[in-house]
């Protein structure tokens, strides 16, 4: 029943947010009060009973605009505020600053995760009619209700389900509750879909990926995650053992040491289809037992491998105009 | 790797379907009769004997080792195939309008597969259908349930099935309930509905462009795998996709959205929801949008409709209703009988429907990316603005509330229109232009607001796309007379009901003038990229004028590479080579000059606008108008070496149009028509500057640059502003803006002078705007049908001259004897008209005159490699002359080009 006491605080943190925002209707709100208990109530019928290994998340992320390109063009980035596991706190692990790409949370199966959004883009909360200010998280892959989808209400036909001013309701925060029920694992992206329109800024910079790796899974010691952009890599790197995470930022280096296991988790992102391919190196296609050496990867898919350090070499997508523009980084194996 | 216990399995499976063999030899064969049929809005479909048609077509369950015999009667007006790629068949003929063919399908594997029409291109307009192929024996497919297991799905477990075609920028769907008796349609972009716990297989099917597809909240497995996904592509040409969900397992009800997840599809409105009820819900799905609703001539108009225009490569019709030629052919005065009798629309691209249908588009027709964004709308209207961050292939869907007048075009290629009217079904007098609830008003994407339908400017705006969209409307002096017929229709404004065929018809003698007295030197090449050749398929000639006695020397078609759209060129130094550019395509053409012949068809990216070699090097640089870059081909080769982006990563892509390239070779300047800012960048890489345009109105649209024989300035043309900025040359800073309507009352369309420049002169739609080579005069091609001079000098306005609708490019050439001519062609006129920016030679240019015009129609003595077969010399737009006599490239010419220039043109601004 943990669902439903937090699910009823959370509420009661956004009708004081709602105070101050006049023309919420509270009507809304009371239904959203009904609709979350009734959905709280089926959910925990489904979870499982035994969940020795859970672990509970509580993270809080922001999203904010970047410094501009220098000719005044901004993105925006997501930012870790705090992400306690069961209470131990391990913000530390990652960047102090909003970065794109945005954090990599790790999640076991079992795991249950309560993540909030906060909006840290001036006037965000002022409403502009026909434009959503707000920015949401909208995860792939785990178990969440219709409250947690974080979408617009146009979408979702419950709440605007971000923080800001959205179409028609303000938050200053949102909170949404993930199930990482058995059944999930794999890598899946998160994005913003309430920026500006129901569609989002996924492809303006608000984007990041959770790992949930199954019970018991073997460790490596580099995770990277790389992303497939319109015109470049966006990528970052988790250390397997300090798990701390770095070398944020477009067509990164990445570092191996020689013989060492370690893992590519590519998430393509944006309007082109790519074609990845790390040079000299095969895989195992995921979910077969067949060997690859180059994938083909759309908007939103997830491919995620491991291979074992042995030569330099570098990653590149062979999309016609991306390859010209030179979308490509190094893996240097030391 | 698989578990001992999936190992065992799969062997007892092998072993059970050796047993069971024989039955596959008693395979059922299924006999289904098809016909092809046209629908209300003109798409075309398949229907199962006797019913409607319907999009997606009838969906077939087969099991492997079937047999499927179709026999197909084609009821349409075009040729119509039937294809199932993946599958063994026989029989693979075309057939044509009232006639029946046979066709034998084996199900020789299990999967999903798409049948297809096979008819150009004119498939994607709804002639396509799903044969799903289950196994013969045991489960068909697998689902994961809320705790994690993956439970096997027998055919009889499924509650429902969803077809979803991905198709353009729309979902297409059907919805089969296996206990049902009927297929129940839901058309585009629907609502599929189930209760909580229903097992739901969705079939995603793809033609054409390639697509993401992502449901919400939901996973499955990838076929074939034990990899769990949310997401899965569906690669280009085609493609399938079956996967089974429970529905709301783990998450609930709930409007779980479904949607493409490429961004551009995602902006072109390519989404819906799966309607997920709680326990005792009924779980019905919501019908999308239907070719047979609310529409003009809908027959059902109790359902909500949807029109579809095509986009083409064809001129005039880029968006071609899916009926246009039907609509055409409805409303002309001999139309006995019919609705529409005497309305003589003429254009392919208006389209009426009433509140709450919709507006589909479709890539079908061409090889360029697109974007699909609205001009102008009524006041007040939902979903406007509709526009997309970047130019894509696929196609766009938008539903339409508010009364009025909507106009679509594509940012890429701005002179493609769509209208369409919704009409408001209580009014009563004629169709609406604005909404009545709010005085009929319309607003525009330049931020301009509440504009009266009954204003010169909106009544402008009508003109110019009846005269776009319409070629009998087009001024061709080949013919000696100018006969504009607009459509007879009675029209609701904020001035009243009136009607455009009384306001606007024009019936006059045209002459195409006579040619300069003066010569000029060498050639001019003038891309008529509206031109039609008999021996391809797609538009566009270029144009050759010997410039020693003003006829036209020389036509390029290139039917061999189905030379599409060419749009501007460039030469090498010595001028052997012309370079030209196929804008609604990925390619450019290197051209022998002296022979006309085709050198080389190089592919590069999608869209290339402009082309300019470096003056330093010879080196190639083509701005890439489709995409976010200027390709670089280095001198003598014919391979792309680079990219050069034009915004830093991750940001919006800029289009880049009509580049201009500094004298000295070290920067690259563009118009960024995407982001509305020019930038400037070096020749080796890095962005120097990115200067906004427009006096931050929205959508200013800058589309070409000229820059000073010095580089000491650049002047940009800002197509929607109406403006031309200039900027200084080295930093980028906007030093002016100079306005071109200024003189202009876009409520009266009177004209005075305004600005106190001493003229009355105005610039609608300014598109190329290059600066003389001696640095004395811009010289602005305006769409709105006005050649626009500036005194570089003082940076004002000197001089306006006329120029035939459609007026688009300008470039200069050398004078025989010394000066400068300025060459300006027109879209929708086919003649050539030159310019002397100084006749009589006092280096003061208020004098500015046309000093004739040249007909590009072919005579008997033109040389040419096609015949012409219609729209003789239209679509002016990209010029050259030959030789290059810019500063930067007139030094490096051949002596035998320079022994016909003066000393002052050689070197044109001294040393």
């Amino acid at each position: 029943m943990l669902f439903k006491s937090d699910r009823a605080k959370c509420d009661t943190r956004l009708i004081e947010n709602s105070d101050a925002t006049p023309g919420v209707p509270q009507k809304s709100l009371i239904k959203r009060a009904a609709v979350a208990l009734a959905l709280t109530l089926s959910l925990s019928a489904l979870a499982p009973i035994s969940e020795s290994f859970a672990a509970e998340h509580i993270i809080q992320l922001t999203a904010e605009e970047t410094q501009d390109d220098g000719f005044g063009n901004k993105l925006l980035a997501y930012k870790m505020l705090s992400h306690r596991i069961d209470g131990l706190d391990i913000t530390s692990r990652y960047s102090s600053e909003a970065t794109i790409p945005g954090p990599t949370i790790e999640l076991t199966e079992g795991d249950k995760v309560k993540i909030s959004i906060e909006n840290a883009i001036s006037g965000n909360d002022i409403p502009v009619p026909g434009i959503s200010k707000q920015v949401s998280i909208h995860v792939h892959g785990v178990h969440y209700d219709i409250l947690s989808d974080g979408t617009l209400k146009v979408i979702n036909k419950n709440f605007d389900e971000g923080a800001g001013a959205g179409l028609e309701e303000t938050y200053v925060i949102y909170e949404y509750q993930w199930n990482v029920a058995p059944g999930t694992a794999g890598t899946w992206p998160y994005h913003d879909h309430n920026f500006e329109t129901h569609n989002g800024a996924e492809h303006k910079g608000l984007f990041g990926a959770i790992i949930v790796n199954p019970v018991g899974v073997p460790s490596y010691d580099k995770e990277y995650v790389l992303y497939l952009g319109d015109d470049a890599f966006w990528g970052m790197e988790i250390n397997g053992v300090s798990k701390i995470q770095s070398n944020h930022g477009v067509n990164p280096t990445l570092v191996a040491t020689k013989n060492s296991n370690v893992r590519f988790h590519l998430i393509a992102l944006g309007t082109d289809i790519h074609t990845f391919e790390l040079k000299g190196y095969q895989w195992v296609d995921p979910g077969t037992a067949n060997r690859i050496n180059q994938v083909a990867i759309g908007p939103l898919e997830k491919h995620v491998f491991s291979v074992t350090a042995k030569n330099s070499t570098r990653y590149q997508d062979n999309n016609f105009s991306n390859r010209l523009l030179g979308m490509e980084g190094k893996f240097l194996v030391q | 790797m698989l578990s001992l216990r999936e190992s065992v399995t799969i062997i007892v499976f092998a072993v059970i379907t050796l047993l069971i063999s024989p039955f596959a030899l008693a395979a059922t064969t299924h006999n289904v009769t098809l016909t092809a049929e046209t629908l209300p809005n003109g798409q075309v479909g398949y229907a199962m004997a006797g019913n409607q048609a319907v999009i997606p077509g009838p969906a077939l369950f087969v099991k492997e080792g079937d047999t499927v015999h179709v026999s197909l009667t084609n009821n349409t007006s075009i040729k119509v195939g039937f294809k199932v790629p993946g599958l063994a068949q026989s029989g693979s003929r075309k057939i044509n309008p009232g006639k029946t063919e046979s066709y034998r399908i084996k199900a020789n594997k299990a999967g999903s597969f798409v049948y297809h029409g096979d008819s150009n291109g004119k498939e994607l307009l709804g002639l396509f259908g799903a044969i799903i192929v289950d196994k013969a024996h045991g489960p068909i497919d697998s689902y994961v349930d809320g705790d994690g297991s993956t439970i096997p799905v027998k055919a009889n477990d499924i509650d429902k099935h969803f077809v979803l075609f991905m198709v353009g920028s729309t979902f297409w769907g059907t919805e089969i309930i296996p206990s049902g008796a009927q297929q129940k349609p839901l058309w585009a972009n629907p609502n599929p509905g189930a209760v909580e716990n229903d097992i739901v297989r969705f079939h995603i099917l793809s033609i054409g462009p390639g697509h993401t597809f992502h449901l919400h909240a939901h996973r499955w497995l990838k076929t074939g795998t034990s990899e769990v996904i949310d997401t899965k592509l569906l690669e280009e040409g085609i493609d399938t996709h079956s996967f089974t969900v429970k529905a709301g397992t783990g998450v609930g009800p709930g409007n779980w959205q479904y949607h493409c997840h490429l961004i551009a599809h995602m902006e072109a409105g390519m989404h819906g929801s799966f309607i997920v009820d709680p326990v005792g819900g009924d779980g019905a799905s919501v019908v999308g949008a239907s070719p047979y609703g609310n529409i003009l001539l809908g027959t059902k108009p109790n359902e909500p409709g949807v029109v579809t225009f095509e986009v083409s490569d064809e001129p005039a019709s880029w968006f071609r209703s899916a009926r246009g030629d039907a609509i055409v052919e409805l409303s002309k005065p001999s139309a006995a009988g019919s609705p529409l009798q005497g309305a003589d629309i003429k254009t392919r691209s208006l389209e009426v429907i009433y509140p709450g249908s919709s507006v589909n588009f479709i890539m079908s027709d061409t090889n360029g990316v697109h974007t699909i964004s609205s001009l102008l709308w009524p006041t007040g209207a939902q979903h406007m603005p509709f526009d997309q961050t970047s130019a894509y292939r696929g196609g766009g869907f938008v539903t339409l509330h508010t009364p009025g007048l909507y106009v679509f075009t594509c940012k890429v290629h701005p002179f493609m229109f769509a209208a369409v009217i919704v009409d408001d079904p209580s009014t009563n007098d004629g169709l609406d232009l604005g909404n009545p609830q709010s005085n009929h008003t319309i607003d525009l994407v330049t931020g301009i607001k509440n504009l009266p339908t009954s204003s010169d400017l909106a009544v402008r705006l009508l003109k110019t796309f009846f005269i776009a969209t319409a070629p009998d409307n087009w001024q061709d002096y080949s013919s000696g007379q100018w006969n504009v017929k607009y459509p007879n229709l009675p029209l609701i404004t904020s001035g009243g009901v009136v009607n455009l065929s009384a306001l606007l018809n024009v019936n006059e003698a045209l002459s195409a003038g006579t040619v300069p007295q003066k010569r000029g030197v060498g050639e001019v090449w003038v891309n008529t990229q509206f031109e039609k050749t008999a021996g391809k398929y797609k538009p566009g000639t270029t144009t050759v004028v010997d410039t020693a006695n003003w006829t036209v020397k020389r036509k390029v078609a290139l039917p061999q590479i189905n030379n599409n759209n060419p749009h501007n060129m460039w030469s090498n130094r010595d001028q052997s080579v012309i370079y030209q550019t196929q804008w609604f395509d990925n390619k450019l053409s290197m051209i022998d000059r002296e022979s006309g012949k085709l050198l080389k068809n190089i592919t590069v990216g999608y869209s290339p606008s402009h082309v300019m070699t470096l003056p330093t090097n010879d080196n190639i640089t083509i701005a890439i108008n489709g995409e976010n870059g200027i390709y670089m081909i280095p001198a003598g080769k014919t391979k792309v070496e680079k990219m050069m982006p034009t915004q830093a990563h991750g940001h919006i892509s800029a289009n880049p149009h009509g580049h201009w390239i500094s004298a000295d070779g070290s920067k690259i300047v563009t118009p960024n028509i995407n982001t509305h800012d020019i930038g400037i960048y070096g020749t080796n890489g890095g962005i120097e500057a990115r200067t906004p345009t427009g006096n931050n109105a929205p959508g200013a649209h800058p589309i070409a640059i000229g820059m000073m024989p010095d580089s000491s300035k650049i002047y940009a043309a800002n197509l929607l502003h109406h403006t031309l900025s200039v900027l200084d040359g080295s930093t980028g800073t906007l030093l002016k803006t100079i306005e071109l309507i200024k003189d202009y009352d876009p409520l009266t369309g009177s004209i005075v002078d305004k600005d106190d420049n001493g003229v009355e002169a105005i610039g609608i739609l300014p598109i190329q705007s290059p600066v003389s080579p001696d640095g004395k005069a811009v010289v602005i091609a305006s769409m709105g049908g006005q050649i626009v001079i500036i005194d570089t000098a003082t940076d004002k306005i000197v001089k306006s001259l006329p120029c035939d609708p459609g007026c688009h490019g300008a470039n200069f050439g050398a004078k025989e004897g010394g000066g400068y001519y300025a060459y300006v062609t027109t879209k929708f006129g086919n003649r050539l008209t030159v310019v002397d920016i100084d006749p009589n030679g006092d280096g003061e240019i208020s004098d500015a005159a046309i000093a004739g015009y040249i007909s590009l129609v072919d005579t008997h003595s033109t040389a040419k490699d096609d015949m012409v077969s219609g729209l003789p010399g239209f679509g002016g737009q990209g010029v050259l002359a030959v030789p290059n006599v810019y500063n930067g490239w007139v030094q490096n010419l051949p002596a035998h080009w320079k022994e016909g220039l003066t000393t002052a043109q050689q070197n044109p601004i001294g040393d």
